[in-house]
């Protein structure tokens, strides 16, 4: 084995395929220690979406005068895909520094890490998922084939959010406060997200919110979940995205894939 | 067919956030064993081995002495691939197992038949060989019902039983062990000592570091004094 490989972040990556066996297992170990005691264990997840898009959307759509067919089934699919693209931000940050004891003490690809935080909150995503699709069926909307464009549209939010928890995860590793930062700047994003509303619903600044790499992320998926496909330019930015995401982080990783033991 | 050689190795790690110049680090400097050396600006580096050279292969079993901080740990982790040096080359063939810390992966809200399935995957075992050797952990640890319990109720010491069973219970080319026989009651000790006896006969290369010079007297073969990240062989005399 060479020690001073250049390309030590790549082959951390292609040992980390071989491991696929462990990732899957720990990600399902950790959701199922998470909710150990608990009668209703992950299925809490689905009341708590439930209830808060419920609460929310019938109340906002009286306030914002709109109607709750359409505004619900919107604000549903946004809390959801928020749920997954911020929890996974938020726990990127402590990712190797959580695994401190396996990172020092067995010989494994550090790019297990990343796929089984990935992974976990697919899982819980696949809880909460449902919530949409009986909320839009009690409201009267129809679901689409298009809706399976939405499968497509998770696969290239995944690798782009896969790319993403490694980028934070290493500087994350390096600089403690990193975590402390996203903590904080995650519920600004959320208001500034098209969460709870649609981009298009914005009068004037639609352009604008486009520029926001969250609104690309919640609209891939919620785009179809609606009935019509994703615009063109929302694809093509998470292609760009996946292109130049990947490019500096594995950069980053090859660079500094041999010190990240010693910052845990 | 193991093997374990390493060619002018140095290891250092950067130590962020401290004082580089201060009155106690001169101090620490003079006390304890790595040299602390400053990196660019106020990062602070600490050689913990350096220009290491060695040869193992089948057979050899290694005592590894130096006081605390001399290197010890770092050096077992070098071996086993965790820590990466900064020049020089490591060359490794063969299946390597480490019992450092114990208890990497262990869940404590989960039981212990849970967490010894846990620890085995990332030990890299499958399944089916993890289900093979669960009654022998269990026979080990004599924790009987207990290991349906969450390993969060368990005294420090059942713990430490069902962490070592599941630690020492691959069959690795190249076995790696930090000083751990001085946990648990005296029957644990008097058990752990018989497993890893048996251990150590079926692996390939053994490094074992330890402060008891009698417990590396009597299991190795080939002596290595850290001092200061430097290190030299000495014979069994010279301990």
């Amino acid at each position: 084995m060479l020690s001073n490989s250049k390309f030590a972040g790549i082959a951390d990556i292609a040992q980390a395929f071989q491991c696929a066996r462990i990732v899957a297992f720990m990600a399902l170990s950790d959701v199922k220690a998470r909710y150990k005691r608990s009668v209703l264990g992950p299925l809490w997840l689905t009341l708590g979406t439930a209830g808060g898009s419920a609460g929310l959307g019938f109340i906002w759509s009286e306030l914002f005068h709109i109607d709750a067919a359409t505004f619900v089934p919107t604000l549903t699919a946004g809390l959801i895909l928020w749920q997954f693209i911020s929890g996974i931000i938020t726990e990127s940050t402590v990712l190797f520094s959580r695994q401190a004891a396996i990172i020092r003490n067995l010989n494994l690809p550090l790019a297990i890490h990343p796929a089984q935080l990935l992974l976990r909150h697919l899982i819980n995503l696949a809880h909460n998922a449902p919530v949409f699709f009986v909320v839009a069926l009690v409201l009267g909307n129809h679901i689409t084939l298009t809706a399976w464009l939405a499968l497509p549209g998770l696969i290239l939010l995944s690798l782009n959010l896969l790319w993403l928890t490694l980028f934070l995860g290493l500087i994350g590793a390096r600089f403690r406060d990193i975590e402390y930062l996203t903590t904080m700047v995650m519920p600004l994003f959320m208001l500034v997200s098209p969460v709870f509303y649609r981009p298009n619903y914005l009068p004037f600044s639609e352009h604008i919110i486009w520029f926001n790499p969250f609104s690309h992320f919640i609209e891939i998926i919620r785009y179809p979940l609606l009935g019509s496909p994703p615009p063109l330019f929302v694809v093509e930015t998470h292609l760009a995205m996946l292109v130049v995401g990947w490019s500096v982080t594995l950069w980053l990783f090859n660079r500094q894939h041999h010190r990240i033991a010693f910052w845990v | 067919m193991a093997i374990l050689t390493f060619d002018k190795v140095t290891v250092q790690y950067p130590i962020y956030n401290s004082r580089s110049m201060s009155l106690r680090n001169q101090l620490v400097r003079i006390s304890t064993g790595g040299r602390i050396e400053s990196e660019a600006g106020h990062i602070q580096v600490v050689t913990a081995l350096s220009d290491v050279s060695f040869a193992l292969q089948d057979g050899d079993a290694v005592g590894l002495i130096g006081h605390n901080g001399a290197g010890k740990s770092t050096l077992l982790r070098t071996m086993a691939g965790v820590y990466y040096p900064i020049s020089g080359k490591v060359v490794r063939q063969g299946r390597v197992a480490t019992v450092l810390e114990l208890g990497a992966g262990m869940d404590p809200e989960l039981s212990g038949y849970e967490n010894i399935i846990r620890m085995g995957i990332l030990m890299g075992l499958s399944m089916t060989e993890i289900r093979g050797k669960t009654q022998d952990i269990e026979s080990f640890t004599q924790l009987g019902d207990f290991l349906q319990l969450p390993v969060r109720t368990y005294s420090s010491g059942m713990a430490t039983r069902l962490m070592f069973a599941v630690a020492t219970s691959t069959q690795p080319d190249i076995l790696l062990v930090d000083e751990v026989f001085g946990t648990g009651d005296a029957e644990f000790q008097v058990k752990a000592k018989e497993r890893m006896e048996a251990l150590i006969k079926s692996v390939g290369i053994f490094v074992f570091a330890s402060h008891s010079h009698d417990l590396i007297r009597q299991y190795c073969n080939r002596f290595f004094r850290l001092e200061h990240g430097l290190l030299a062989e000495i014979a069994s005399t010279d301990i």
